[in-house]
């Protein structure tokens, strides 16, 4: 009585383990990307980066990301201040994204995650000579090349959809938060690659277009 | 989830906004203290690039603290002390760096300085030193401190 007793409840262990055991492989290749968003804005203002990311599928449910641009900035002699400021740097961004859809293989996707970010630039900014307003003499404000850096992390929410075959469109919202900065000498800074403008909105958002290979 | 994925992400743009974050206060001068009431009437005064004066504080009694501008982009500034009981004029030679310095392209520029030294003749100024070397936007603390000598 007791074996036979035994031998069912081995036989339910099996079939419940059975059950739980994922088809699915961990591995499931990965997918480059570029972003749209900030491309469109280098078109339309006077800064904005190019940035591509390459993403590790891992179950459909695990995402680990990395992610490398180059921002740019070119603001002449803005029409109030008189002011000009550039800066081109790379930085790079990585981090992980999480599905958090229930039916995490159908090709759509939603997206939590967090990325740490680095980029170390120079920047220089300068102004047409003017007069000093008591002295009169001339003034030069020039700043070359002034060293700074930052360290940033972001979280983010993202959907992601398939559009036909490996071909995925998804975008991004992301809350910035500064981890530590370096302006150098000269203050503070105005756009720092990858972070955008610094006296803005600690939101951004990418719009992207990703292949999965 | 196509049409989901560009809707969301067309109004998250509209629905976006900036905001500037200037300083308020935005003025760089160098703020001097009295080491006691000053009981005579000061004037002070400056030669400019043309060689004309022009005052920068006109007729302060009983000064304990007043605010001077601070040339931009000069090494030393030169600035001539005039009190009228007393009757004498001194010259005070502020020596110092000039450093730019940058907000937002939206803000404008400033200079801030550090001061190197600052000496004086000796007709109605005891003795003047500096206080805090840094000069930028905060006018709270005195920069330079004056000891003028006793009124008849």
């Amino acid at each position: 009585m007791l074996l036979v007793f035994a031998g069912n409840a081995e036989v339910g262990a099996q079939r419940f383990l059975k059950l739980e055991k994922d088809t699915i492989p961990l591995f499931r290749g990965f997918a480059v990307s570029f972003d749209l968003a900030g491309a469109l804005q280098m078109q339309l203002s006077d800064y904005g980066q190019y940035e591509g990311a390459l993403r590790l599928n891992l179950h459909d449910q695990y995402f680990p990301i990395f992610e490398l641009g180059l921002g740019h900035a070119n603001h002449e002699e803005d029409i109030v201040t008189g002011l000009s400021y550039k800066t081109t740097a790379p930085y790079f961004r990585i981090g992980a994204d999480f599905n958090i859809m229930n039916n995490k293989h159908t090709g759509n996707r939603v997206f939590v995650g967090f990325r740490y970010a680095f980029t170390s630039y120079k920047v220089d900014v300068a102004h047409p000579v003017y007069e000093d307003p008591v002295w009169k003499w001339d003034t030069y404000y020039n700043v070359d090349g002034a060293s700074c850096n930052m360290h940033w992390c972001e979280i983010l929410f993202g959907l992601d959809a398939k559009v036909y075959g490996p071909l995925h469109l998804g975008w991004s919202g992301r809350y910035r938060i500064r981890i530590s900065h370096n302006d150098g000498s000269v203050g503070k800074t105005w756009y720092v690659p990858g972070f955008g403008l610094q006296d803005s909105s600690s939101l951004g958002y990418t719009f992207y277009i990703s292949l999965d290979i | 989830m196509i049409a989901v994925v560009v809707c969301q992400f067309v109004c998250s743009g509209l629905a976006s906004c900036t905001s500037i974050e200037c300083p308020i206060q935005n003025k760089v001068e160098l703020v001097c203290l009295s080491g006691d009431t000053l009981k005579d009437t000061l004037t002070v005064s400056t030669i400019r690039k043309d060689g004309t004066d022009t005052i920068l504080l006109n007729r302060k009694q009983d000064a304990t603290g007043f605010s001077l501008p601070i040339s931009s982009q000069h090494d030393i500034d030169k600035l001539v002390f005039k009190t009228e009981k007393l009757a004498v004029v001194d010259t005070v030679w502020i020596e110092k760096e000039d450093l730019p310095h940058f907000e937002s392209v939206d803000c404008g520029m400033a200079f801030f300085h550090r001061l190197l030294s600052v000496r004086s003749t000796h007709f109605g100024i005891d003795s003047v030193v500096i206080s805090k070397s840094f000069v930028d936007y905060d006018l709270s603390t005195a920069h330079v401190l004056f000891y003028f000598k006793a009124r008849p």
